[in-house]
């Protein structure tokens, strides 16, 4: 019933799948949980537990993170941050 | 099309909860711009049901609030509510708030085909936002959660101001954009995690249709 947003899928490395749990090891406190669609919400170990099985909600959480570590590579984060001053 | 806001508020789980619960700050200002609101709430917030609503009254602006894909705006306990190719055009020259995830990607787009006045705005990705279970009992003195959900009812509220879809949207992302700012300025860990989940949801927010759409 829940068909997926398949043209926006890139291929998941392994490097990949680290960086994300090393990021959300590293940033996600224990007291947040994170919402993330119709996938209701998750603590650190939850994220941490769907990017390890890459199902769905894994990879979503990891293309989310690929997304903002691009903008902030390519400066277009920086860009739009510093078009609101 | 009368001059009013239909918002549905499914309240089936934690996430579907918060949502209703920010949305107060929507149905406040409907009501001191004398709008008249229209509020589907919980088991109400069904197909049938809303397609009665929408047929009987006629208003304009609609924020659906709930769980998404693609392809499907949910009510509540999950059931279609508006699904590409059933019924998608009831949607068709209304000002369109989807506050679910990845509905813009193709069933927002399938609605404003055929449509010249209306608009619709909503996510081509999954709408995420943070919350802090210590408010779990209390979702609206979440402090995380507003920094997600004050931006997106920035959408509902500029229009209910009188505004422009266009305008509204833009609002929403330049508020989107201060509290990336405003986050990034601390020094606490998940300072990054906030503002990752935030530049989702900013660079997901896309406006299909008329962007001079007003209500």
């Amino acid at each position: 019933m829940k068909e997926k947003n398949d043209s926006k899928e890139e291929h998941i490395t392994e490097t990949m799948k680290k960086l994300a749990i090393a990021r959300i090891e590293a940033q996600v406190p224990s007291n947040l949980r994170l919402s993330i669609g119709s996938y209701g919400r998750m603590s650190k170990e939850e994220m941490i537990e769907h990017i390890n099985k890459l199902d769905e909600i894994g990879r979503k959480i990891v293309e989310s993170q690929l997304r903002f570590l691009r903008a902030q590579a390519s400066g277009h984060l920086t860009k739009e941050l510093t078009s609101i001053e | 099309m009368k001059k009013g806001l239909i918002i549905t508020l499914p309240r089936h789980d934690v996430v579907t909860e918060y949502l209703t619960q920010f949305s107060k700050q929507i149905i406040n200002e409907a009501e001191n711009n004398n709008i008249p609101c229209k509020q589907l709430r919980d088991k109400e917030v069904e197909k049938d049901n809303f397609e009665k609503i929408v047929r009987s009254i006629e208003y304009k602006l609609f924020v659906l609030n709930g769980h998404g894909t693609a392809q499907v705006i949910y009510g509540y306990a999950n059931q279609p509510l508006v699904e590409e190719g059933y019924n998608e055009e009831i949607l068709t020259e209304r000002i369109t708030y989807a506050r679910a995830c990845d509905s813009a990607f193709s069933l927002g787009k399938v609605a404003m085909k055929k449509n010249k006045e209306g608009c619709f705005i909503g996510y081509e990705l999954p709408f995420q936002f943070y919350c802090d279970i210590t408010w779990e009992g209390n979702p609206g003195k979440d402090k995380v959660a507003l920094i997600f959900l004050e931006p997106s009812n920035t959408v509902p509220i500029s229009i209910i101001k009188g505004k422009n879809a266009e305008e509204a949207h833009s609002a929403s992302k330049r508020a989107m954009l201060k509290n990336i700012n405003k986050v990034l300025r601390k020094t606490n860990p998940e300072s990054l995690a906030i503002a990752e989940a935030l530049w989702n949801n900013y660079e997901g927010q896309v406006l299909l249709g008329n962007q001079l759409a007003i209500l």
